[in-house]
């Protein structure tokens, strides 16, 4: 009779320290303190998100295709795999690429590498980020896939042109001696690891980001226009569309969570909270927030949200409108309410949201038609859903609605036309349950060890 | 196209529509949805499942269910004929939401539903069984009987005093009700209260699912329309 | 007792629950967070929030009432029923008077939200009558026992699940301290509410005034719909509740009904050793040599094959009933027969002996009956539990009454005045006059349990596995329809109060028949009662079985009496309580806790 309860959570965790078996590589064995480091820092930059195939590939083994202008790229085998990935890269290899975009083999990378951010890491992490990736990631054997790119848009010297041309001069991080420190550190991580430049700020002619760093501009960090169906915000400290009514400790639950008392996550910043930016300390998501909140507006004439309740309380007594308020009350005002105000962290606000103060409303028409739902996280797993309204609505009601919420409650967002949401329509994708059968399966990926049981329970009171 | 929630304006709107089109509304896994007319522009319903003898005795026993007055829809212009008739395409109406494991054995009513037909087979025995009975009785099928007439058959099936063949008239009479109640009071999807106006004639909202703001509007007439899942 | 064979051995795991349910869930989150290796099967499908409550399609009557889409299908698995052991039993073809839960999250996830405790005094129902009201008071025939277990031992899992559930009320007592407008017959607390009382419907507010008008204690009952948005221990989030109406046999599209999907199986899925098996139909709890240890369970998958999953721990966590089902099947503890009055499993079967009172007004008076949600509502318990004099009376328990107006739907829902036709011209005019202008409340009466009143194996009929069905030989009592009466006609004073023109009151005769055919209520209890002694009860007071100590038997199943109010709140604080015990005791030595 087995009289012992076996504990597995954390066994696994222990075996990923330890590293020794799945080392191919390097003579010595660096300390588990260091691959800890590492990977740590990989969940920052979040290089599982390119380097996996979606949820069957294996671990950093590559084969995510990504469109470009061009044709598809396919992201490469990163795990030590000496064949197939970057098991015989030198630290001298890894860095090279890590900053400059070429590789081992001399040509350079497709820019869907953020290398141009990445060039601005410390020594320090970067070994760490070596260590992890050659000692502390399962050696996989898949091949790397070639790109689905015609010759002769296949030749690579472009790429080198295009590194010469809108690369930095790749040097390491050196931290100024004098400056708050958590700005400091804030700063390094949004321009480094975390490269949110790579979406949120606008490119330019040659497909380059306007700006690497905030020094001398307003652009960095200023909205990236529109990837995949949705429109990339302003994390700057400005209004109309950026951070200036979030305090830096609602960003840090954002970035932590995925929702706050003003929002909602959803389109592909899902992922960066699920893979990356909720595995970061708390010292270090509050050292990005209090970077983002640093950042001064592009347009500082662009005036606040200002709440105005009248029309809350027309719709409070069923008095409507408009064909758009009709639909509103009909299909949304459930979750969202009359006011607009939604539910705290349950249901965003719609009123004062950034999202709706803007001239683009392509991420607004999106969720309607898509629905949406936010990321499941360790401290926050509620995948909470909104379903999609695509078959509900026609391009002309979804442009009602979409043209109310942009406009009311003091809103400064501006009118949709079905023209607008037909052309979203095409990219639109409805919402996937995300708690599912699969993923309570034995095995899943994303699981961390069960918590002891809590102190709450109290011991019945003596009587 | 989609239409929800349809508003007095827009039936208006649609009703003016120069060869209005049907407007469709379909829902996917809704046990049993289909694809539904709503404009009255429609031309004559065919049913699917019934015979035509069958179908004119099936809409007249409806028809008196809940008939045509001033108060509101009859069962008929709800579309309640019509949704049965889809529903005798669906799982229900093979029984398949039934324990239909023999054996069959008669038992008091308090046990509920112990006939052996699912409603398919159910209700072709039975409208035969009725016009039999009918004919045996009256000397003509019952589509020939007058509103008066027709009531006391039904009556006659609530009570269980006729005769209609296999199928026990109470347990017949209890499967139409509550077919017809279904049909009448529906969500629209499903091919009855046609235009929710069963739904309005009650003051029934239909599926808002939002009454935040009207909780503690107490004895306030609500004043939105119904709206339709769909 | 059940033959299937297993063709596949699984790896072996800690602890297996049978049922993902409520009970199951909690269960799953307690034995997890103690370490352990946790596999939960579920004979029903996946099912969540999203897409099997997604808007606006959930609010559809026709497809989740009359069609019962999330309930248990029918045509696979049933219950045969007969009055007295004399009759024969035949099967529940149509659900009717109660409606099986089934599915992932189990009844929890399209439940209505009625969040009780117990009256403390329920707990030791006999000793308690017998101490006030003398040794010959509780009737000859009639089962009742203490469940083994004081209301101070449930009280901090009483609390805990209130704060999981995120609960909405208001607590009378707090440390003995007054500290609101709460029910002033509740148990002690150590605690108030999760969340502030929901708003009151206006249904329910004419009820309220009229209660307090004639002197009784109404209360804003305790509701597991959220007043607000809120997130749990688990860091589990709700959305608020906002009176939709489409509650009861639907899953809650807004997370606003608390359910095992909502509120602990995102904290479940965040862990490696919790797995869920759905469409795992367990048939049976297999027994070593010996008949005294479990070696773990036999079910069918999916694709129909028979599978044995080994484990230390089995937890029997399916609904009421079931439990003593899935016990007679696997030959744990003797089974009941009532004419030797001897063997446990199956006897102790309760249901609820409710009354219902509908009062209707004049036009324009605009109820609006459409406003509610399942746990919403006033009640009050000046006629529940012994918190009125039996002496005179002569019969035992009682019913807490409460207009609970969880929102009224034309095709069922829509109550007209006596004598109003079925059809027809008349019955058209009486629906349009009264679907805006009713009220109605409920007496919700407990229910003893008797000699011969039980569950055993149908001789006949079998689920879709050829096993035997489960036969429940059940009728209504005297002493319960004698209390619902008396209960019934105090709550007609608040009635009158209301001044309707008209008032229609549907209450049981003595010699009325359990009658399956109108819905009711879906509490039955009992089957695998608890209590202190093992030649009366299946489990201990930890829900441990006195026979094989490596099972435990969670939820209403354990109950040895039905209690007045809905048995949620009290079957989950047992399985936390029971949980406990397992954490602190049993998985450290693992034997019999009780002597």
């Amino acid at each position: 009779m087995n009289n012992t309860f076996t504990h597995t959570a954390g066994a696994l965790l222990l075996a990923l320290a330890s590293g020794a078996a799945w080392s191919t590589t390097a003579a010595t064995v660096p300390n588990a303190q260091l691959i800890r480091q590492g990977e740590y820092l990989a969940r920052a930059g979040d290089c599982i998100a390119c380097h996996t195939a979606g949820t069957q590939g294996k671990p950093f083994a590559g084969g995510l295709g990504m469109e470009t202008p061009i044709g598809k790229v396919y992201s490469t085998n990163i795990t030590p795999d000496k064949k197939a990935g970057i098991g015989d890269w030198s630290f001298a290899d890894f860095d090279k690429l890590m900053r400059t975009g070429v590789t081992k083999h001399g040509y350079t990378v497709y820019p869907a590498m953020p290398y141009p951010s990445y060039s601005r890491l410390s020594e320090a992490d970067m070994q760490a980020l070596y260590a992890y990736f050659m000692h502390g990631v399962k050696a996989d054997p898949t091949p790397n896939k070639a790109a689905d790119i015609p010759w002769p848009l296949s030749m690579r010297f472009p790429l080198t042109i295009w590194r010469w041309a809108f690369a930095p001069t790749p040097q390491p991080y050196k931290t100024p001696a004098t400056g708050d420190a958590q700005l400091l550190r804030g700063a390094y991580l949004v321009q480094g690891l975390g490269h949110c430049g790579a979406c949120h700020t606008a490119r330019g002619v040659g497909m380059q980001e306007k700006s690497l760093t905030d020094e001398g501009n307003t652009t960095f960090l200023a909205g990236g226009g529109v990837i995949d169906g949705w429109s990339v915000p302003s994390l700057r400290n400005e209004h109309g569309g950026g951070l200036a009514r979030w305090s830096a400790a609602e960003i840090a639950e954002f970035l932590k969570t995925g929702r706050n008392s003003h929002t909602a996550s959803f389109g592909a910043m899902n992922d960066v909270v699920a893979h990356s930016m909720q595995h970061m300390t708390d010292g270090d998501l509050a050292a990005m927030a209090k970077y983002l909140k640093s950042l001064p507006p592009s347009n500082p004439a662009t005036p606040a949200f200002v709440a105005d309740d009248k029309l809350g309380k027309q719709l409070f007594s069923g008095i409507v409108n408009s064909k758009g308020a009709q639909l509103y009350l009909d299909r949304c005002a459930g979750c969202h309410r009359s006011d607009g105000k939604g539910y705290d962290k349950a249901f965003p606000a719609l009123a004062g949201n950034a999202v709706l103060q803007t001239n683009d409303p392509t991420s607004a028409i999106n969720i309607v038609l898509s629905g949406g739902a936010v990321p499941a996280t360790r401290t926050a797993p509620s995948a909470l859903t909104m379903a999609p309204y695509a078959d509900i609505f026609n391009d002309e009601q979804t442009a009602q609605v979409v043209t109310f919420i942009q406009t009311s409650w003091g809103n400064r967002g501006t009118p949709v036309t079905a023209a607008q949401v037909a052309k979203v329509r095409k990219v639109s994708v409805p919402v996937q349950a995300s708690q599912t059968e699969a993923t309570f399966a034995a095995g899943r990926h994303g699981t961390f060890p069960s918590v002891a049981r809590q102190p709450h329970l109290k011991d019945a009171p003596a009587k | 196209m989609k239409i929800i929630g349809i508003s007095p304006h827009r039936r208006h709107f649609l009703r003016k529509a120069v060869g209005a089109a049907p407007v469709v509304a379909l829902l996917a896994g809704a046990g049993g949805g289909l694809a539904m007319a709503v404009s009255k522009d429609q031309p004559a319903y065919k049913p699917r499942f019934f015979d035509a003898t069958e179908w004119a005795t099936l809409t007249a026993l409806v028809d008196r269910l809940i008939p045509a007055d001033g108060e509101g829809p009859g069962a008929l212009e709800s579309g309640a004929h019509e949704f049965i008739d889809a529903q005798m395409n669906t799982p229900y109406a093979y029984g398949a939401l039934w324990y239909m494991q023999g054996p069959f054995v008669p038992s008091i009513e308090q046990f509920g539903y112990q006939f052996h037909m699912a409603p398919r087979e159910l209700y072709k025995s039975a409208l035969a069984g009725v016009n039999a009975a009918v004919n045996k009785q009256s000397g003509k099928p019952f589509v020939q009987l007058n509103a008066a007439e027709r009531d006391a058959v039904i009556t006659q099936l609530q009570k269980g005093s006729l005769d209609i063949g296999e199928v026990p008239a109470k347990v017949f009479f209890n499967q139409l009700l509550q077919n017809t109640r279904e049909g009448y009071f529906c969500d629209p999807v499903h091919g009855g209260n046609k235009d929710m106006l069963a739904w309005k004639m009650v003051g029934f909202p239909g599926a808002r699912a939002d009454y935040m703001d009207w909780v503690e509007q107490y004895g306030k007439k609500y004043p939105l329309p119904p709206v339709s899942i769909a | 007792m059940s033959d299937i064979k297993a063709d596949v051995k699984m790896k072996p795991v800690d602890a297996v629950i049978v049922g993902f349910g409520w009970t199951g869930a909690i269960m799953a989150k307690e034995m997890t967070e103690a370490g352990l290796n946790v596999v939960a099967l579920e004979r029903g499908e996946y099912r969540d929030t999203y897409p099997d409550g997604a808007y606006p399609k959930t609010l559809d009557e026709l497809t989740y009432i009359q069609r019962s889409k999330l309930f248990q299908d029918m045509s696979k698995s049933t219950f045969t029923f007969r009055h007295s052991i004399t009759g024969v039993a035949v099967p529940y073809r149509q659900i009717g008077a109660f409606k099986p839960g089934t599915g992932v999250g189990g009844a929890g996830l399209h439940w209505s939200g009625m969040h009780w405790r117990v009256l403390p005094e329920e707990l030791q129902i006999r000793s308690h009558y017998e101490r006030r009201y003398g040794k010959k008071f509780i009737p000859e025939g009639m089962t009742i026992q203490d469940f083994g277990v004081t209301y101070a031992e449930l009280e901090p899992h009483f609390d805990f699940v209130e704060k999981v559930f995120g609960t909405s009320g208001q607590a009378y007592k707090v440390n003995g301290i007054v500290v609101g407008d709460g029910n002033v017959f509740e148990g002690d607390r150590s605690d108030n509410y999760a969340l502030a009382p929901q708003k009151v419907p206006y249904t329910a507010e004419l009820f309220r005034r009229a209660a307090k008008a004639v002197g009784y204690h109404p209360f804003v009952n305790a509701s597991s719909n959220a007043s607000g948005p809120y997130t749990n221990p688990y860091g589990c989030q709700m959305g608020p509740c906002n009176f939709c109406g489409f509650c009861s046999g639907y899953a809650c599209y807004n997370y606003s009904k608390a359910s095992p999907n909502v509120n602990i199986m995102p904290a479940l899925r965040m862990v490696a050793n919790f797995e869920l098996r759905a469409n795992c139909n367990v048939v049976r709890i297999n027994l070593d040599g010996s008949k005294k240890r479990a070696t773990g369970v036999t079910y069918i998958n999916a694709d129909g094959k028979a599978v044995e999953q080994p484990a230390d721990l089995v937890i029997a966590s399916a609904f009421a009933y079931n439990n003593a089902h899935l016990f007679l099947l696997s030959g744990i503890g003797k089974p009941y027969d009532p004419v030797s009055n001897e063997g446990v499993v199956g006897r102790n079967i309760a249901y609820q002996m409710m009354s219902t009172i509908q009062t209707f007004f004049k036009e324009d008076t605009n109820t609006n009956p459409f406003i509610g949600a399942g746990g919403t509502g006033v009640a009050l318990d000046d006629w529940n539990g012994d918190n009125f004099d039996h002496g005179p009376l002569g019969f035992v328990g009682g019913s807490p009454a409460w207009c609970n107006p969880a929102g009224s739907k034309p095709i069922s829902g829509i109550a007209t005045p006596d004598g109003t036709p079925a059809w027809g011209s008349a019955w058209k005019k009486a629906v349009k006059k009264s679907y805006l202008n009713t009220v109605s409340f409920d007496c919700h009466g407990a229910n003893m349990t008797y000699r011969d009143c039980y569950v055993d194996l149908d001789p006949t009929y079998t689920d879709k596995y050829g096993q035997q069905l489960l036969r429940f030989t059940f009728d209504w009592k005297e002493n319960d329809i004698k209390m619902s009466r008396f209960v019934t006609d105090k709550m007609m004073k608040v009635a009158e109060a209301m001044n309707p023109e008209s008032i229609k009151v549907s209450v049981k005769s003595v010699g009325d028949h359990l009658d399956l055919r109108n819905y009711q209520t879906t509490h039955w209890a009992g089957g695998t009662a608890m209590g202190a002694d093992r030649k009366t009860s299946v489990v201990n007071r930890y829900l441990q079985s006195w026979d094989v100590h490596n099972v435990f038997a969670v939820g209403s199943s354990v109950f040895p009496v039905g209690i007045g109010y809905n048995p949620t709140g009290l079957a989950c604080a047992l399985t936390y309580w029971s949980a406990k015990a397992i954490r602190e005791q049993y998985l450290k030595d693992p034997r019999p806790l009780v002597a």
